[in-house]
């Protein structure tokens, strides 16, 4: 059941990253996200060393994305103009955050930045789908109207270049968007993540898109910003693993497909409140890493000969 | 196994060479001269064997089988707790230290020869020194932790005892290659000590090298680094594709 990769240089069992595939696809299909920010440190913790587990959770992620993306294209859920205005600013982004990253690099501080960012992102996002979708659950058993409260938008709306978005209904500013897409494409290159987790929350509360919309819609943004960081990655570090990143996928798409089924019979709060979960434990596992006693405060870095 | 045949004629021819009658010498070879990682490899054992001509008292003679893998370079990093939360705040680098050793002796090092003669020899995880050393502070806690890390990888190792005698004279060892074993030169080098010194000593080269398709990915992974990229983003693509399709429902 082993099998070796050329690129991490080991041999893994091949169940095993077949299952972790699938398990992460379900959770993509089911939540509309890419599940990198649940591979990455899943395939670190079965021992991928870092650099390939960060670049090749990509192919992963955007064979989930394509895979969920088209379910939803069926249903009329996408919303292109969207996705493409967002793209501007994801490729400005990943070009932005792959300078970052060969900086960081140079500092030796990569591993701390990339786990205080993992904290901070899915701590602080986490929290706030958590009391967002406690509330509308509990508006929704009272039988009351659910009242968007959660983020001030005044200040949305009164940007200009305002543009409209038909699929989405919405009248606003290109600026959110586009500010949207640089930030997930800069994470995604930093943090080996289609960024999907926050494009979600994004699109809810700061565009207050309708949420059927929002799955495929970023989807699609995910499809495209992580193809371009793989590219990036094989290029610049040559940390892509094409077989890891063929049995990831193997398993991912099937679970994927799973996953948008069983989102299906699952309301839109309901789907909110069970993603906040999973993002809290993610983050508060990452933070407990960075505070416990390492089991040896010394790690091993092979340079590049 | 077939290319015993040949290396024992050669164990044969080679003793009776003109030497001092009273030279104890040492011939040796291993199993393999290259090992071949395929997409099944989950590493493998070699067998170090060898003979020693014009044998004396077996009393304080023993064998050292040293192998040591291609040199790299590696930094080790040291955390520490800064405002609670654990940080690499310092580090070191070594050049020149293999990315695998393993040693194998028939008693323990300590009791073959005084710590100077181990040293001299590079006998012993103890005695692996850095050809280069870059760091701010004393190196030698960061050296012991880059040794503890391979041991744990199973890239270092040491195996007193682990030397089989056939006979008096023919010996053998397996060399555990674990999966984790980077591509390059291999040097096997066997020692014969008497009394605390080298009287014989003898080094064969064998390659770790990967075949076939793991070869060629890895080929192209650095050699058409974009074009293995877009291949990677183009099967995604189309397994994500083939996927929604198979699945796809009348609905």
């Amino acid at each position: 059941m082993e099998i070796y990769l050329p690129v991490a240089e080991m041999s893994v069992n091949w169940l095993i990253i077949i299952a972790l595939g699938t398990g992460v696809g379900f959770l993509s299909g089911l939540f509309g996200v890419g599940g990198g920010f649940l591979m990455t440190p899943l395939l670190v913790f079965a021992g991928i060393p870092s650099t390939v587990a960060v670049a090749t959770t990509l192919s992963h992620v955007t064979a989930s994305s394509m895979s969920g993306a088209l379910a939803q294209w069926r249903k009329r859920a996408i919303d292109f103009t969207l996705a493409g205005v967002m793209l501007v600013g994801g490729v400005a982004g990943t070009i932005f955050g792959v300078w970052l990253f060969a900086l960081m690099r140079r500092q030796g501080q990569m591993d701390l930045i990339v786990s205080l960012t993992y904290v901070i992102m899915l701590g602080s996002i986490g929290f706030i789908m958590l009391r967002e979708s406690l509330a509308s659950l509990k508006a929704y058993r009272s039988g009351r109207a659910v009242s968007h409260h959660a983020v001030n938008r005044g200040w949305i709306l009164g940007l200009p270049f305002k543009m409209r978005f038909r699929q989405s209904r919405l009248y606003i500013s290109v600026i959110p968007p586009i500010g949207i897409g640089f930030v997930v494409g800069t994470l995604s290159a930093i943090m080996g993540i289609g960024g999907g987790f926050i494009i979600v929350p994004a699109m809810i509360y700061l565009l207050r898109m309708p949420t059927r919309m929002v799955m495929g819609t970023s989807l699609v943004q995910i499809i495209a910003v992580t193809s371009i960081t793989t590219v990036l990655q094989a290029t610049h570090n040559f940390a892509v693993d094409i077989i890891l990143a063929g049995l990831l996928v193997s398993g991912g798409v099937v679970g994927a497909q799973l996953g948008v089924r069983a989102g299906a019979k699952l309301r839109g709060e309901q789907l909110r409140f069970l993603l906040a979960l999973l993002v809290l434990t993610v983050g508060a596992g990452l933070a407990w890493q960075l505070v416990a006693r390492p089991a040896d405060i010394y790690s091993l870095a092979e340079a590049a000969p | 196994m077939k290319r015993r045949a040949p290396l024992l004629a050669f164990l044969f021819l080679a003793m009776p060479l003109p030497c001092p009658a009273w030279a104890e010498d040492l011939v040796s070879g291993v199993s393999q001269d290259t090992i071949q990682i395929t997409s099944n490899y989950t590493g493998t054992d070699i067998v170090v064997f060898g003979a020693i001509e014009r044998p004396q008292s077996t009393q304080g003679r023993n064998i050292v089988v040293v192998v040591r893998g291609p040199d790299q370079t590696m930094t080790v990093r040291r955390r520490n707790r800064i405002a609670g939360i654990w940080i690499n705040n310092d580090a070191a680098r070594f050049e020149g230290m293999p990315a695998y050793y393993y040693l194998a002796s028939t008693e323990p090092t300590a009791r073959i020869a005084p710590p100077d003669a181990l040293a001299r020899y590079g006998i012993g995880l103890q005695a692996l020194r850095p050809s280069a050393t870059g760091s701010h502070h004393d190196p030698e806690p960061f050296r012991q932790a880059a040794i503890r890390h391979q041991q744990r990888s199973g890239l270092y190792a040491e195996s007193p005892g682990s030397i089989d005698f056939l006979s008096e004279t023919l010996f053998r060892t397996r060399v555990p290659v674990p999966a984790g074993a980077t591509r390059g030169q291999y040097n096997v080098e066997v020692y014969l000590f008497r009394d605390g010194e080298v009287v014989s000593a003898q080094s064969t080269p064998f390659f770790v090298d990967a075949t076939g398709l793991e070869r060629r990915l890895f080929n192209m992974a650095h050699n058409v680094p974009l074009t293995y990229g877009l291949a990677c983003v183009a099967m995604a693509m189309m397994l994500g594709w083939i996927s929604a399709v198979l699945f796809r429902r009348p609905d």
